[in-house]
C-alpha cells in the first residue's frame, strides 16, 4: 500500500488529502494561521491517526499553495493551477476543460486541453473583490454562517443589487440594504450575482461551450453556481468535496 | 497653512529616507547575487549617484531632461547637452505623489512629480516633452504645482498615425523646431559636424546595446543586470559608458543559464522596481529579448546614413525616432506584434510575458489586441497587472510558475 500527502496551504485555509494510490481515503482542512506547516502536519497526523497509520506510512508529500514554501516536508512544491487542473481533470474523469476556482483572496480560471493539460489561465489581479474573503467578509456582516447561503439565497422572495463586489463599497451597499430592511436571503442572492458578474467579467472572450467547473471552497454554494449559470449562460458542475481538489492534484503530480 | 506645510515637509522627508532604504536594499541584494561581477559596479554607482548635479559633475556638460523615447538623443547630444530620461520605479516616490495626485495616476509620473521635489537641480534643467500618453501630455501642468516658475520646455507634438506622409512630415517639422529650440537655449548653433559626432557616439553605443542584447539572449546576462545596465546609460558619457559596457561582456561567463525563453513586453520596468524580472528568475523563465521603452527600445536602431547634410540627417532622425518607436500610443503599431513575431525565430521564444503597470492604459488596450494575434498564432501569452507595491508578489509569483510549466508542457 502506498500512502502519499498533498497540502494544499491556502490563504484562508490549510487543506490535505491522503491517498492510496490514486485513491483519496482521508481528507481534512483547518483554518490558516502562522505556523502553517505544523497546522498541517497536525492535520496529517490526526489523518494518519483516524486512518490507523503511523507517521512513517507516508512515502511521499507534496504541497502546493500560497504557502508551499514554507511547507519543509514537502518533496515537491507546484503552483496551484496546475495542481487544481490536474485534481479537477481526474475527478472529473477528464471531463473538465474549464475551471472557475474561487480561492480565499483570488479567482482563477483555468482552460484545460483534452489531456488535463493547462492550456490556458487567467487570475484576479490583487483586488479581492469576488473571492473567499468577500463572502467571509459578507458572513460577519450579515452574521451568518457561510453554510446557509445556499438556503437563504434560494429563499429569496424580493429582488435588490449590490452594484460592487470591492469588499469594501459592497460592506458598505449591505449596511445600507439591511437599514432599509432588506432580508438576508435577498442580500445573498444579490451577493451570489455580483461574484457572478465579476467572474463573467474575467471570462467574457472564453469559450465555454462545454460547461464551467465551478471550484474551491465557495463551490459548495449551490446558489453561487446557479448564479454563475445565469451570468455565463452554460452548465456549471461542481465536486462533491470541491475545496480539496488543488490538495489532491499536488498528491497526483508526485512521481 | 504652516502646519500643513510642515506635515508635507516631514513626509518628503520621510520618503527620501524611504527611497534610499529601497535602493539600499536593492544594491545590496543585486551584490549578493550569484552572477554578480566587480565590473558591474561601474553601473550600480553611476545608477546610485543619478542626481542632476552629480550627473552634470560626472559628464561635464548640462542635463536636459526628456520623457519618453521619441527625443532624437544625438540631437540633444550635439547642442552640448546630457541627455536625461527621467523615470521612476520607486514605491515611496509613486506613494508619495498620492499626497497630491490621483491614486490611479500613472506610478511613473507620479514617482517623477516626487522625483523632481527631491531633485531640485531637475526642475530647473531645460525638458523635452514629446505628446505621447496622456498622464504625458498633462505632466508639465502637474509639474508647475511643485514649482510654479516653469523652467524651459519643448513639446513636440507627436502624430499618431505613423504611415501618413503628412505625418512624417509634420513630426520632421517638429524635429527641425527642436533643433532650433535648442540653438536658442543652449545659444549655440548646431553645426554639421556636431551632429555627426554625436550620431557616431550613438552608434558605438548602438554597438554596446547589441553586445548585450546577444549576451542576454545567450543566456549569459539576466534580465535584472540588462535592465541596470542599459537604464544607466543617461548617467554618462556614451563612450565611456560603451567602454564600461564591452568591458563587461568581456567578463561574462560563458556558461548559460536555462528556462524556458520568453518575450518581455509592455509598459517600462524603471530602477528600482525590479519585483517583476526578480519574480520572472523565481519562475524559472529566462527574458532572451523584449521591447520595453526602459530596456532594448531606450532608442531606435541605428542604421547608414545616406544623406549627410544637416537636413539630411535630421531627417534619418525623424524617421527612426518616429518610425522606430513601438509606444502603444500609436494608432498604427502592428509593427510591436511583427517585432515579437519576428523574434521568435530568432531567438526561439516560446511565450510572452505582457506587463501592464496600472494606470497606464494605452499598454493595457494593446494587451488585448496584441493577446489575441499572438495566441491566434500559436504563442503562449500571460497578462500581468500590477504595481510598485510588493504585497502581490505571491499572486504574480502562481502565475509565472503556472506559466512556465504551460510552456514546459509537463
Amino acid at each position: 500500500m502506498t500512502i502519499k500527502a498533498g497540502f494544499d496551504l491556502g490563504s484562508a485555509a490549510i487543506k490535505v488529502v491522503i491517498t492510496e494510490g490514486e485513491k483519496i481515503v482521508w481528507r481534512g482542512q483547518t483554518p490558516t494561521a502562522p505556523g502553517q506547516e505544523a497546522l498541517a502536519k497536525s492535520l496529517l497526523d490526526q489523518g494518519l491517526g483516524e486512518l490507523g497509520l503511523k507517521s512513517d506510512a507516508v512515502s511521499q508529500v507534496a504541497a502546493t499553495g500560497y504557502g508551499k514554501g514554507l511547507c519543509g516536508l514537502a518533496e515537491i512544491r507546484i503552483d496551484e493551477i496546475r495542481a487544481n487542473a490536474v485534481g479537477l481533470f481526474k475527478l472529473s474523469e477528464g471531463q473538465a476543460r474549464v475551471i472557475v476556482n474561487i480561492g480565499g483572496q483570488d479567482i482563477k480560471i483555468i482552460h484545460l486541453d483534452d489531456q488535463g493539460r493547462v492550456a490556458d489561465f487567467k487570475m484576479n489581479d490583487k483586488c479581492a473583490a469576488g473571492t473567499g474573503r468577500f463572502f467571509e467578509v459578507t458572513a460577519r456582516l450579515l452574521d451568518t454562517p457561510l453554510s446557509e447561503f445556499s438556503r437563504l439565497s434560494e429563499d429569496s422572495k424580493e429582488s435588490v443589487s449590490l452594484n460592487s463586489t470591492c469588499v469594501v463599497f459592497a460592506e458598505s451597499e449591505m449596511v445600507s440594504l439591511m437599514a432599509k430592511g432588506a432580508a438576508k436571503g435577498d442580500i445573498i442572492k444579490a451577493l451570489h450575482s455580483s461574484v457572478a458578474r465579476r467572474v463573467g467579467a474575467m471570462m467574457n472572450r472564453d469559450n465555454l461551450d462545454e460547461g464551467v467547473w465551478l471550484d474551491g471552497g465557495p463551490a459548495t454554494n449551490a446558489a453561487l453556481a446557479k448564479a454563475l449559470e445565469d451570468e455565463l449562460i452554460t452548465e456549471v458542475k461542481a465536486l462533491d468535496k470541491p475545496q480539496y481538489t488543488v490538495a489532491y492534484g499536488a498528491v497526483l503530480s508526485l512521481s | 497653512m504652516n502646519n500643513t506645510e510642515n506635515r508635507r515637509d516631514r513626509l518628503l522627508k520621510k520618503t527620501i529616507e524611504k527611497v534610499l532604504a529601497e535602493e539600499k536594499e536593492l544594491l545590496s541584494w543585486l551584490k549578493s547575487r550569484s552572477d554578480y561581477q566587480a565590473e558591474l559596479d561601474y553601473f550600480l554607482d553611476i545608477t546610485a549617484a543619478r542626481g542632476t548635479a552629480e550627473i552634470e559633475a560626472r559628464v561635464g556638460r548640462p542635463v536636459l531632461n526628456l520623457l519618453c523615447n521619441q527625443v532624437p538623443l544625438e540631437l540633444i547630444a550635439a547642442a552640448g547637452y546630457q541627455p536625461v530620461k527621467v523615470a521612476s520605479g520607486s514605491l515611496a516616490e509613486a506613494s508619495f505623489a498620492a499626497y497630491s495626485w490621483p491614486a490611479l495616476m500613472c506610478p511613473v509620473i507620479k514617482g517623477v512629480l516626487t522625483k523632481l521635489e527631491i531633485d531640485k537641480a531637475a526642475l530647473k534643467a531645460p525638458w523635452v516633452i514629446p505628446t505621447t500618453c496622456d498622464w504625458v501630455v498633462k505632466f508639465w501642468e502637474a509639474r508647475k504645482m511643485v514649482d510654479p516658475s516653469p523652467g524651459e520646455v519643448k513639446f513636440l507634438e507627436l502624430p499618431h498615425f505613423r504611415q501618413e506622409t503628412e505625418s512624417q512630415s509634420k513630426w520632421l517639422s517638429e524635429v527641425i523646431k527642436l533643433k532650433e529650440w535648442l540653438e536658442t537655449v543652449s545659444r549655440q548653433k548646431i553645426a554639421r559636424k556636431d551632429l555627426l559626432e554625436a550620431e557616431s557616439a550613438l552608434a558605438r553605443v548602438f554597438v554596446a546595446v547589441t553586445q548585450l542584447k546577444k549576451a542576454r539572449q545567450e543566456g549569459r546576462l539576466s534580465l535584472i543586470w540588462f535592465l541596470l545596465v542599459i537604464g544607466s546609460l543617461f548617467y554618462d558619457l556614451p563612450d565611456q559608458w560603451a567602454q564600461k559596457v564591452t568591458e563587461l561582456i568581456n567578463k561574462l561567463p560563458q556558461t548559460a543559464t536555462t528556462g524556458p525563453k520568453v518575450f518581455l513586453a509592455g509598459s517600462p520596468i524603471f530602477y528600482p522596481n525590479y519585483k517583476l524580472p526578480i519574480l520572472i528568475e523565481e519562475a524559472h523563465l529566462r527574458v532572451v529579448a523584449d521591447d520595453l521603452c526602459s530596456s532594448e527600445r531606450i532608442f531606435p536602431p541605428v542604421g547608414p546614413l545616406e544623406d549627410t547634410s544637416i537636413h539630411g540627417l535630421l531627417a534619418s532622425m525623424a524617421g527612426r525616432y518616429h518610425q522606430g518607436s513601438l509606444c502603444p500610443t500609436f494608432g498604427d503599431n502592428e509593427r510591436r506584434v511583427n517585432n515579437i513575431l519576428g523574434q521568435r525565430n530568432e531567438a526561439g521564444l516560446v511565450g510572452v510575458i505582457f506587463v501592464v503597470l496600472k494606470g497606464c492604459h494605452p499598454y493595457d488596450l494593446e494587451s488585448s489586441t496584441i493577446e489575441m494575434t499572438l495566441k491566434n498564432q500559436g504563442l503562449r501569452f500571460l497578462r500581468l497587472e500590477t504595481d510598485y507595491a510588493l504585497e502581490d508578489r505571491q499572486n504574480l509569483l502562481t502565475r509565472l510558475e503556472a506559466f512556465r510549466h504551460s510552456l514546459s508542457g509537463d
